[in-house]
């Protein structure tokens, strides 16, 4: 199935703009993270710690909705959903 | 009752949202925390506004690094305090306001003192510690704070009434890590602070609706803004559970 993924900040600059991504039917949240973060070297970083852990600050919506670090490992996407991934910026 | 300079320099506004909005400005209190990228324009363009009472708070001085996006300062004021050098500015692009300069750095302890009694708190700062310490003093004294920030060609900004709306830490329950050198165009804190100066306006004036329970995101590479919907947190460590 096909995800949409609108990417924001450091993490668009990181993968080059939106994309679609192919993931297996009933895929979670965390899984389509995790091929986000393999589309490149850069997305991995923006995304993810050393530790493989995903960033605490890296706001998560789904359809427009916001999703909880918590829930990431359990949500199940489905065809056509939107995923939007936004780290936010901290400069003045 | 406004003075014919007033209607004078006020007429466009005046013809926008009528006599006693503007008068509303001219009564407000507003603080601005921090003198640099996002303060000069939101400075600036509240001054220009009329707001009564603009208050700046920044121990920083000028650097010459800074003067690609901090636009009050010129090439002089290197090495000025920047509250100074920004009052000097807005009293002279608006000389019938209050403008009151203090050159601190904002800390937990001297917070509550430094936002007391204003109508309107704009988070201008630079880091998220500063932030955090400003969204609690904001709930705890139920008075709005108007966030934005910025990196590149990227920034963020939002409204928070206190008791009612997504506070900072509903919305960044974590804090983006700090940089020592923060990439920055000048242009995009200017947006960005323009949208805060904005909002400060609608507030004070009871006009359109605020960014509440919406992340305004700008792109500044492809020139598109984007809306993350927000929402208050029941377990926010600042306003969860009936902290606020
Ligand atoms: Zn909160």
């Amino acid at each position: 199935m096909q995800v949409r993924v609108r990417a924001f900040a450091r993490l668009r600059e990181a993968i080059g703009g939106d994309l679609t991504l192919e993931v297996p039917e009933g895929a979670t949240m965390s899984r389509l993270l995790a091929a986000v973060g393999e589309t490149s070297e850069q997305a991995g970083e923006a995304l993810f710690e050393e530790s493989g852990e995903l960033r605490g600050y890296v706001i998560l919506m789904h359809n427009g909705r916001r999703v909880r670090r918590a829930e990431a490992g359990t949500l199940t996407l489905a065809d056509g959903d939107e995923v939007a991934l936004f780290p936010p910026v901290a400069g003045g | 009752m406004l003075t014919d300079r007033g209607l004078d320099r006020y007429q466009r506004q005046v013809a926008l949202f009528g006599e006693e909005a503007q008068e509303r400005l001219g009564c407000a209190r507003v603080v601005i925390v921090g003198a640099g990228g996002l303060g000069c324009p939101v400075a600036l363009y509240l001054a220009a506004a009329g707001i009564g009472e603009v208050r700046l708070v920044d121990g920083d001085v000028v650097d010459r690094t800074n003067l690609n996006r901090q636009v009050l300062h010129a090439d002089r004021d290197v090495g000025r305090a920047k509250v100074e050098s920004a009052a000097e500015k807005i009293r002279a692009q608006n000389p019938e306001i209050r403008v009151v300069a203090t050159r601190a750095t904002l800390d937990e302890g001297n917070a509550a003192g430094l936002a007391g009694g204003a109508d309107l708190i704009v988070d201008a700062t630079d880091n998220f510690a500063a932030r955090y310490i400003l969204n609690r003093v904001a709930l705890h004294a139920g008075v709005p704070l108007v966030h934005g920030a910025v990196r590149g060609f990227d920034g963020q900004a939002t409204t928070i009434i206190p008791g009612k709306t997504a506070c900072l830490e509903c919305i960044f329950p974590v804090t983006p890590p700090g940089e020592d050198l923060i990439p920055v165009v000048g242009t995009t804190p200017g947006i960005i602070g323009l949208v805060q100066a904005n909002e400060a306006i609608k507030y004070i004036t009871g006009t359109g609706d605020l960014l509440t329970d919406r992340l305004l995101v700008w792109d500044g590479r492809a020139a598109t803004t984007a809306i993350l919907p927000v929402e208050r947190q029941d377990d926010c460590s600042a306003c969860g559970n009936g902290r606020c």
